[in-house]
Formats: C-alpha cells, structure tokens, sequence
C-alpha cells in the first residue's frame, strides 16, 4: 500500500533522514523505533508531506534550506512532491506529536474539523466509532480543547484524524508522557482501528515495550537511517534490541 | 444619553471596519493593508453600478458584495501568495495594492465630494431625546446581525470551521486535509465582502472620498491591535472601547482628535500588552 523508498531530508548540511525505506501493506501496525532526534518526526513529516510546508515556510523567511529525495509511492500513486493537504485526500493522515488539537474549540468541534474531508454521513458514522473507542470523550463533548488531560488530547488527536477518513494513519509518539494504564488502552484502541476500520498504521515511540505488542513489523532508526527491521520475534530475539528499546 | 447612542453607533461602525482585517489575519496572519483600499474600491463599485447601470438598490448590494469577494480573493492568487510567509514584504506587498487602488481610482477621477451612495431609508427618529436617523440605526442592526452570523458560519459550517481550525494550528489542520491557500482565498474573499459590507452601510452617511481608505485601515488596525491579534471576539470588545473613547473625546475635547485616540490605542496597547486586550491565551502558550 505504501512504499517509501530512498527518502532522505537534509537541515542545510546535517543529515536527518539517511535513505530510509519504509512498506505497509494495507492491514498491518507497523512500529518505526528510535531515540530522541533519531528522525522519527522527520520521516513522519516526509510521508505526510508537512516537510514541504515547513521547507517552504523556512525558505520564505530565510531559515534553514532543507532538502529532500527519495520516492512515496502509496495506492501506486508517487506523492513524494505532493501537498499535505493531497496526501490527507489521498488517505495519509498524520496525528502529530505533541497531539496539536485546536485548544480554543470544544472536543466535538476539533472532531468536526477534522471531519473537513468527509461526507455528512462518513462523518457521523466516524464520530460515532471514535465515540465508542475513546467512550471518555462521551462526557468531554463540550470541553474546551485546552482544558483535557494528555491522555484525553490524546484520544481526541487520533479521533481527529479518524475523522478525516484515512486508509494510513500515521501516530507520531502518541504515548508520550502518558500512564502506562492511558498507554495500553490507547494500543487496544489502536489495535481495534486496524481490525474494524481496515486502516493501516504506522506508529513510532521512543520505547517500544508498549508497542511491541500490537505490531506486525517494526524498524529501527538511528541517527537518520533505518539500521534495523524486522517481523516482532525478530526483533525481541535480538539482544541489542531488546536492551535499548525494551529496557529487558 | 447621546453617548451612549452614539458611542454605540462608533463602535458597530468600527467593528464593521475591522472584522474582515481580523478574519484575514487570524486564519492566513496575513496583515492585508489593502483593506481600507477594498472598503472605498467597494463603494466606487457601488456607485457605478447603481449610476451607471441603473439597478435598483439591493441588487446593486449582492453585486457589489460578490464582485469585491471576487476582488479579494484574486489580490491573494495574483499577488499576496507569492509573498506569503515574508513578513515584511506581506505588509509592504498589500500596502502598495493598496496605493495601487486608491491612487489609480483618483486618477480616474473619482475624487472631490459628488460620489455618494442612496441610504435605505430616509428620515431619522428619536431615542430618548436624541435624533438618530434610520441608517444609523441600520448600521448597528447589521452589525449586530453580522457578529451573529460569523459565530454560527464559525461554528456550524465544515467551511467555516475550517477556517477556526487554520486560524488556531495552520499546520495541524494541513494534517487534516485543509489547505492553507484555498482557506487563505477564502478568508480573503470573505473579508473583503465584510469590507463591502460596512462600505455599503457606512458610505451613505457621507460622500465617497479616497482619503477615507486610509482612514480605515488605521482605525481597523487599531481595534486588531488592541483586541488582541486574531481574535474575533476581543476585536469586537476593542470595537466598542475605541468607539466610545473617540465619542467622549469628541464631546468633551473636540471631533479632531478621533484619530488621535486610536493611533494613542495602538502605542499604548503595544507598550502595555503587546499581545492585545484579549490575546492572553496566546502568550501563555507562547510561554509553556
């Protein structure tokens, strides 16, 4: 479904993503691993194509040149010099890090404007599923965006993107600086948006033991470049992953 | 009592100035200082298609308002776009479009004091004492009916909450499938028909000058400034305290200090709080 090959991201001279190559077929949970300034976030602005809006950003005020290669090809369409807002419409949806909600509007409006993409009845039908996954947000509808908990902003970020009827989610850190109860039932509700909604997902994290669970096949990034991947059980074989990114 | 009744008047005329400005900035933070130019341009139009095509009166409206839409809209694909994200040149770029409109229409030869728009209804009535005419008592209905207006588009259109989610995080909403240059269009087009919109209120009180293009840029960036930039609801609330201030200097020191209070909002506003009345919540998560 997705094949991303050869990507590479250059910050004027420094290398932040070095010929990575990323599959995802339709039906899989795919695990992206890496430490702090690995390029997790780089490659998830890649593939949802937000690099080109922060390089355009940059070179309109005189920031930083950033460069970029490689190919995405996703559906058999290349999207390497598409728009974000293409990529949305083509099915790459990204629920950043940090989680981004709209902090000024309540809970059922940042679902509302995620649901800019959709039909009347796609996105009654999505808000009904993301209600019945995240059953916290039931209570919150009115909240303002900028009053919930990391957890629930959490839970309203991946529902936004829900809303936007993707066929690739991409979740950028989602666990992060959450409990480890918030953290495994976000991974349930992860895992039950591939199974019920056939999306495909690509999920990174610094640490992987919550992950490892619910993945099918994960890579590993370090300084840039993908230096490892694997199905699951290869990985939690190999020594080396499992002290570094499973703390065993 | 008549400054309360016209200190009101003040301020829903203010408020009517400056709505489009704070809606092209909140969403795109594009200073667009072609405002006021569209505002005269807008009553020009007006006035030939009234004159010179002979249309009646609400007709002339809805023309004038889609054809400035339009006006606004093309500004942004032609020019501002290619500018967008240059700061300067984003304000120096608007400005000289601008220049551009004022100066081109006075060369034209719309000047001096013959232009002037029909008002709705003639004759005037008294509150309380105090005679007000029935355009000015329009210009507060429409203002009021506006703000209404924006806060349901705002609120309950998949259009206009798009245009909220843009204004508060551009490139959360590039995730969701929003384009920042169709809002930008859009917030552009909608602006300049609220820009048509106060012109066809505000204009039959007076005659159509050039001159007061400037005027109202000035006066719309103050009311942005104090209210806090991009936000909505403080530009109404600055609306209605720069409004009231010029009215009691007005009385109590005479009417050719008005501009004066508002270019003394502006410094004060950016000495004291330089992120407006109601910008708060901004400058706390500037600061976290």
């Amino acid at each position: 479904m997705l094949e991303a090959s050869g990507l590479m991201v250059f910050y004027e001279n420094m290398l932040a993503l070095n010929n990575v190559s990323i599959r995802c077929a339709s039906d899989q949970i795919i695990g992206v691993f890496g430490a702090n300034s690995a390029g997790k976030s780089t490659l998830m602005y890649a593939l949802s194509g937000i690099m080109l809006d922060i390089r355009k950003k940059e070179e309109m005020s005189g920031g930083e040149r950033i460069t970029m290669a490689g190919s995405i090809r996703f559906d058999g369409r290349e999207l390497i010099n598409e728009k974000p807002s293409r990529r949305a419409r083509a099915g790459i949806v990204l629920c950043p890090e940090r989680r981004r909600i709209f902090k000024e509007s309540t809970v059922l409006e940042n679902l509302k404007i995620g649901g800019y993409l959709a039909t009347a009845s796609q996105a009654a039908e999505t808000l009904d599923f993301v209600l019945r996954i995240f059953p916290a947000l039931n209570r919150l509808k009115n909240r303002v965006g900028g009053f919930l908990s990391g957890g629930e902003q959490q839970m309203l970020a991946i529902g936004r993107a829900l809303m936007a009827q993707p066929k690739m989610l991409l979740l950028d850190e989602p666990l992060l600086g959450l409990s480890p109860l918030m953290q495994a039932m976000l991974m349930r509700a992860t895992r039950e948006i591939r199974d019920e909604r056939k999306i495909a997902i690509i999920i990174t994290e610094q640490y992987a033991r919550p992950v490892i669970p619910i993945v099918d096949h994960a890579f590993i990034l370090e300084n840039g470049s993908a230096v490892m991947e694997g199905t699951r059980q290869e990985l939690m074989d190999n020594p080396d992953v499992r002290s570094a990114y499973f703390g065993i | 009592m008549d400054i309360l009744i016209y200190g009101t008047i003040n301020s829903v005329t203010l408020a009517l100035y400056a709505l489009g400005f704070a809606l092209v900035y909140g969403v795109s933070r594009l200073p667009n200082f072609a405002h006021g130019a569209i505002y005269v341009l807008s009553g020009f139009i007006a006035w030939s298609v009234i004159n010179t095509l002979g249309l009646n009166h609400l007709l002339a409206i809805v023309i004038t308002m889609v054809v400035t839409a339009l006006i606004g809209s093309a500004i942004y694909l032609i020019f501002l776009i290619r500018v967008r994200g240059m700061a300067i040149s984003e304000i120096i770029a608007s400005y000289a479009i601008a220049l551009a409109i004022l100066e081109g229409l006075r060369w034209k030869g719309f000047k001096g004091m013959t232009y002037t728009l029909p008002v709705f209804i003639e004759g005037s009535t008294s509150i309380a004492g105090v005679s007000v005419d029935y355009q000015r008592l329009l210009v507060v209905g429409v203002g009021a009916a506006l703000v209404a207006f924006l806060w349901v588009f705002t609120h309950h259109t998949r259009i206009g909450l798009a245009l909220r989610g843009m204004a508060q995080d551009e490139r959360a909403a590039l995730m969701l499938g929003i384009d920042s240059d169709v809002m930008a269009v859009v917030a552009m087009g909608l602006g300049s028909m609220l820009a048509a919109l106060a012109a066809l209120m505000l204009l039959p009180l007076g005659n159509i000058v050039v001159e007061s293009g400037y005027n109202v840029l000035i006066l719309a960036i103050a009311v942005c400034i104090v209210g806090g930039i991009g936000s909505w609801a403080g530009a109404v609330m600055a609306a209605f305290l720069i409004g009231f201030a010029q009215i009691l200097t007005v009385v109590y020191l005479g009417a050719h200090y008005q501009m004066v209070v508002a270019l003394l909002a502006i410094i004060l506003t950016l000495i004291l709080k330089p992120s407006g009345l109601f910008g708060q919540q901004k400058e706390l998560e500037e600061r976290v």
